[in-house]
């Protein structure tokens, strides 16, 4: 269980046919909250916030999901972070919200490869085949709560707090193994 | 070849023997045998021992049903798993298999010993013989039953298998790839929809891999057999075998235990044994088939004696002949068709015996182109053969009157009484059932669940028959998921329809009372246990079940449990349904611990989350502790330190130089908005309007009850934005409770709540020395008593980090709280250290953070707190705020029994003779008082490796406030401890070391 994580540069846990899965590089990240003013924060920002929940928009580097009624988060450069905090504390006082810091909080898994979604199946209880591309959720995967966004056909990322990152990565990369064997397995019977 | 494998029958590889051992003697069968067939093939039905009289036995069955044949299999260091049914284990090179319940061997067990002495083993007889005399419980009765309790034995070695799970969505799950399974499969395949076929035999097809003799639209069964399921599996059904359904639950989630590894001779790499999946399906359609029942007469459970449709999946699944010589008892017309095959596979069927007086004209034709003896109209009073049987006694009846007995030779008994269906997983639905007099069974009726159960499972016989009804099933599942469906047709010729009758006990000449007459084999039970039970007054089929075990084996009563409702709602003069049905519950077949647990065993058992800081603290050898889910680190211990010494080194230290401590486990929660003045206000007991920015404060929060249940420093970053911090193990409640009451009860609040615990890494800086060491990394700020005072918080520059710094202290020294972006926790940390070798600066752990803040009367919620114990019982009524008209647990603290002068209240305690209390201990006023004393509190916190020379406590006393200077007394085993009580601030109590001296 103690797997070793370098949090602040990018690298290869485990790369097989079936999937590979990397640490990704920090990215700059905040947690944006707010009920009314939903434009003004479009415009300070740059991007138009997602209105449904799950959906995602993204534009000059700036990508924003919506997790919750009232909840998105944004994900960008870590330079930009300091530009989008100030951008939206000029509205503050007309549009009133939450804007928080959650840069180093947590980081990414990137998940790919062709049984990438087969190998989600092990700790995510949700339809993965439902979940359109280019959206993204708050789930359970195994135990931690994270957020799954999904890239690609077969391209997942899964950002993860820092504390449950080494379990969750050994249960990806025992799951790799898993699926690997297992198709390498089917290869030679079929 | 030997005599009793039949050339030409069977799916199994005869060009591939497969070699294993039983009892350590070597056998050798084919691939695709499992440990039954292979050892029946040899002419071995001996497989085991019965539970209770240790009587032998042999399988009864050919599936997963079986009660009787269970055996411990082993392959290699800890790979030992007892009570696997034999019928079910596949053989494979190597495989090593041991039978059970035997001493010293499985032909001559001493154990039998109780089957002589059955009389005493009488239903209930746990509760009747083991009442007296009371002296006997704890060294005869229960050793007794504890060791003779219980089925083949426990592994003594860790598993070193792995185990793992997946969680499956689809739209259609068919359980069951019988015919009926499979005409469902056909049905929905080809739409659009996602199928999941599943079965938990090796191969697919159910009853047909034991009936190739039909023709299903022509073609031979088994040719139709492997054309539709390549079919299937081209359309895109998801077809898994081995893989058994094993319980339902609500909303269509049902769990399903893959066997991975269990067949193959050699384990692969990165495999797991098996695989527990989760499956969300939209519809579900069961098709589990009938279990066949046995038929109860005395003897009927001899090795050689087994289900009729059983011996027939032998026969033409395995190509095993269960006997030579074979006789048939029965009351259906099934078991006929069985007497025939085996009469085709050149078995010499000596008699078909059946219990009814009409059989239908073409069996009794067939039975005679055979030259099979037929005796219509009989019973079977008694077998004989102490290994194997090797005669049966059958009778006449003739209008209820038994006749004169005759003994026929045989080798083997087949028998069938008919069969039940398969309503397990129906069941666990909560579906009801309706009893049906024809049958004598019961029948599904409603479930709540989106689900179907069709064939075999609903009563319905005959393969034309259940490919129908699978396929019209089928389409009206699909009918509710919009999808429109033209169920199949199927002509079947030769098919074997047929019925029977329900019978009780068969009629005897012989004393019923003293009749082996075995309901359920794998507890031993009798039919006259059940008729026992109901004279000794059960009523209830679940008194009857308990009082006797019947149907409570882990084959939970798959053939027990509609005989003995049979027999019991005769016993009681009722019909079966007003005495009722045991409630079937899952697993549907016994299932591995190692299933359930999947991929949290072992070192991943369980999360351990760990700080940035923690690498560090383990190379420096840290000795650990969990809080929560975190690892924290407990003390550093030097060589040859003990904890107590590690601490006392820790303390000294802190108090003398400076200590750094991780405290980055502490939740943070970012309060944020206009109304989070408002907000904080109403949460903790604590006034906060007045609190300027850059200042923070002792936080206490209470349930709705009026007592603690969190507490943590909170600064006012700005005039909106609160850093909250909570205690390690309530972070995650504590946000819950708030994000509860600000969804529920403020929802016109503008604030918003952010976890931010694991945004930062935090680093304790205590002690004398510890603004000394700190400042050179400060850019920004003097920390001096005027511009960064006690209690005091800043967002500044840290060693070039974005870092916010507090100014608070749990110890009672000068204290600083650091907190930098989680990730470069680790480099300040190692910063700090280096920087203060020469300041004395020490790491210390959780427990030097114990010790030193109770010396300073700091509590602990949760240790010093219980959940019961309100802000004043703490002499903390100076952490609330008395003119905010509400916050929560405002009206809680107002009841009369919170305000009770006389309710448990913390104080401190010095022991008279300078030992240190047992923390947990009771406290009494008066040790002299009789047993037992009235206690009065206990003790919270106890210390003596600190910096106070003397131990001190605290502990919770009634009215301990008002009793400052009194004694209280503490009763150990050894002696009575005497104590007085104090105020808990036994270190610096009026706050000098705080502060910051100016600097000369």
């Amino acid at each position: 269980m103690s797997k070793q994580i370098s949090y602040l540069s990018a690298s290869t846990l485990i790369a097989t046919p079936e999937a590979q899965i990397t640490i990704a590089a920090p990215r700059g990240r905040l947690s944006l909250r707010l009920r009314k003013g939903l434009t003004a924060c479009d415009k300070a920002l740059g991007v138009k916030l997602p209105r449904t929940i799950g959906a995602r928009s993204e534009k000059n580097g700036i990508e924003v999901v919506c997790l919750g009624p009232d909840e998105w988060t944004i994900v960008t450069d870590l330079d930009r972070v300091a530009g989008i905090q100030s951008a939206l504390a000029s509205i503050y006082p007309d549009h009133p919200h939450a804007l928080t810091d959650i840069t180093l909080r947590e980081l990414s898994f990137v998940i790919a490869g062709k049984s990438a979604m087969e190998l989600l199946t092990i700790g995510c209880a949700r339809d993965l085949a439902s979940f359109e591309i280019g959206s993204a959720r708050r789930i359970l995967f195994d135990v931690a709560t994270t957020t799954l966004w999904r890239d690609g056909e077969n391209t997942f990322r899964l950002d993860v707090w820092n504390s449950f990152v080494p379990f969750i990565a050994q249960t990806l990369i025992t799951g790799t193994k898993e699926i690997t064997a297992e198709q390498a397995a089917r290869a030679t019977t079929t | 070849m030997n005599k009793y494998r039949v050339k030409g029958r069977g799916r199994v590889d005869t060009s591939t023997p497969v070699t294993f051992t039983f009892d350590g003697k070597s056998y050798t069968g084919f691939k695709g045998d499992t440990v039954a067939s292979a050892l029946l093939a040899s002419g071995t039905h001996l497989m085991g021992r019965s539970f209770k009289y240790h009587r032998p036995r042999g399988p009864v069955a050919a599936g997963s049903e079986e009660p009787n044949a269970l055996i411990g299999t082993r392959r290699g260091p800890g790979r030992f798993e007892p009570n696997t049914r034999a019928t079910v284990q596949e053989i494979w090179d190597g495989l090593k298999t041991t039978s059970q319940n035997k001493f010293p061997s499985l032909k001559w067990d001493v154990g039998a010993v109780n089957d002589a002495a059955y009389m005493m083993f009488s239903a209930g007889f746990y509760y009747k013989t083991f009442m007296w005399p009371r002296s006997f419980w704890d060294k005869v009765y229960e050793p007794f039953i504890r060791a003779a309790a219980g089925l083949g034995v426990a592994p003594s070695e860790e598993d070193p298998d792995t185990y793992a799970s997946r969680n499956l969505h689809c739209d259609v799950l068919i359980v069951g790839a019988g015919p009926t399974g499979i005409a469902a499969a056909r049905t929905a395949a080809g739409k659009g929809l996602s199928v999941v076929l599943v079965d938990e035999n090796t191969e697919m097809g159910g009853t047909l891999l034991s009936e190739p003799n039909m023709d299903i639209d022509n073609i031979p069964a088994w040719d139709w057999l492997a054309a539709e399921l390549a079919s299937l599996e081209a359309a895109g059904v998801k077809m898994m075998t081995r893989t058994t359904a094993i319980g339902y639950y609500h909303q269509n989630f049902i769990g399903m235990v893959e066997k991975l590894t269990d067949h193959l001779p050699n384990l692969p790499a990165d495999t797991p044994r098996e695989r527990m999946w989760h499956v969300r399906a939209k519809h579900v359609v069961l098709a589990q088939g009938a279990l066949e029942k046995p038929l109860i007469f005395h003897g009927n459970d001899r090795p050689g004696i087994m289900l009729a449709g059983s011996a027939q999946t032998y026969l033409n699944r395995y190509g095993v002949k269960v006997g030579t010589v074979p006789a048939v008892v029965t009351s259906h017309d099934s078991a006929w068709y069985a007497a025939f095959d085996l009469h085709d596979a050149g078995a010499a069927v000596q008699v078909i015996v059946d219990t009814r007086s009409n059989v239908p004209e073409a069996l009794r034709d067939a039975a005679k182109s055979r030259n099979i003896s037929i005796k219509i109209n009989h019973t079977v009073t008694a077998t004989s053969g102490r290994l194997r049987i090797k005669r049966v006694r059958i009778n006449p009846v003739t209008d209820g009157n038994v006749g004169r007995g005759e003994w026929i030779n045989c080798d083997a008994l087949l028998m069938s009484g008919g069969w039940t269906p398969s309503l397990h997983l129906f069941s666990h639905t909560k579906g009801s059932l309706d009893w049906n007099d024809d049958l004598s069974t019961f029948l599904p009726k409603d479930t709540p669940e989106d689900c179907v159960i069709a064939g075999a499972s609903r009563g319905l016989w005959g393969i034309e028959t259940v490919l129908a009804d699978g396929a019209a099933r089928a389409a009206a599942s699909l009918a509710k998921l919009g999808v429109s469906a033209d169920p199949q047709s199927y002509t079947v010729t030769h098919d074997r329809t047929g019925s029977g009758e329900t019978m009780r006990e068969l009629p005897t000449d012989k004393s019923a009372g003293k009749a082996k007459a075995f309901v359920d084999y794998q507890n031993d039970v009798t039919a006259k246990d059940l008729r026992l039970a109901v004279r000794e007054g059960m009523r209830s089929i679940e008194h009857v079940k308990r009082y006797t075990t019947n149907g409570m084996a882990t084959d939970q009563g798959k053939m027990s449990n509609i005989n003995g409702l049979n027999i019991a709602a005769d016993a009681l003069g009722k019909k079966q349904p007003e005495v009722g049905l045991t409630t079937f519950r899952p697993p549907y077949t016994p299932t591995t611990f190692g299933a359930f647990a999947g991929y949290h065993r072992g070192d991943h058992f369980e999360v351990e989350r760990k700080t940035q800081i923690d690498s560090w603290a383990s190379e420096e050898g840290a000795v650990f502790e969990p809080v929560g889910q975190w690892r924290r680190a407990r003390y550093f211990p030097q060589a040859g330190e003990d904890m107590d010494a590690a601490v006392r080194r820790e303390c000294a230290a802190t108090r003398a130089g400076v200590g750094m401590f991780d405290a980055s486990t502490l939740g943070k929660v970012e309060v944020v908005g206009p109304d989070a003045v408002e907000f904080m206000n109403r949460m903790y007991t604590n006034p906060w309007t007045k609190l300027a920015n850059g200042r923070c404060r002792y936080g206490l929060l209470l349930g709705d009850d009026g007592y603690i249940i969190d507490d943590g420093v909170i600064g006012r970053m700005s005039q909106d934005r609160f850093h909250v911090t909570t205690t390690t193990g309530g972070a995650a409640r504590v946000l819950n409770m708030m994000e509860d009451y600000l969804q529920t009860e403020w929802p016109d609040l503008n604030v918003w709540l952010t976890s931010t615990t694991e945004q930062w890494s935090t680093i304790a800086l205590n002690g004398p020395n510890a603004a000394k060491l700190l400042q050179p990394f400060v850019e920004d700020t003097l920390l001096t008593e005027d511009v960064f005072p006690h209690m005091s918080c800043k967002e500044c520059t840290v060693a070039g980090l974005p870092a916010r710094l507090f100014r608070v202290s749990f110890t009672g020294e000068i204290g600083f709280e650091i907190n930098v972006p989680a990730h470069y926790g680790r480099t300040l940390w190692e910063q700090l250290w280096s920087a203060g070798q020469d300041l004395g600066i020490t790491a210390y752990g959780t427990e030097t953070m114990h010790v030193l803040r109770a010396e300073k009367g700091y509590i602990i919620i949760g240790q010093d707190t219980d959940g019961t114990v309100t802000p004043y019982d703490c002499a903390m009524g100076w952490a609330i705020g008395k003119k905010k008209p509400d916050f929560v647990g405002m009206r809680g603290l107002a009841r009369p029994d919170l305000q009770d002068p006389n309710r448990k209240q913390l104080v401190g305690l010095l022991t008279d003779d300078q030992s240190k209390l047992e923390e947990g201990a009771q406290i009494v006023f008066d040790p002299d008082q009789p047993i037992p004393m009235t206690m009065v509190g206990h003790v919270t916190s106890s210390y003596d490796c600190g910096t106070t020379d003397r131990p001190i406590a605290m502990a919770l006393v009634q009215g301990g406030h008002a009793k400052m200077g009194e004694k209280v007394y503490i009763p150990m085993s050894d002696r009575t401890i005497s104590a007085t009580i104090t105020e808990t601030v036994f270190v610096d109590p009026d706050n000098s070391r705080l502060k910051i001296q100016p600097q000369v």
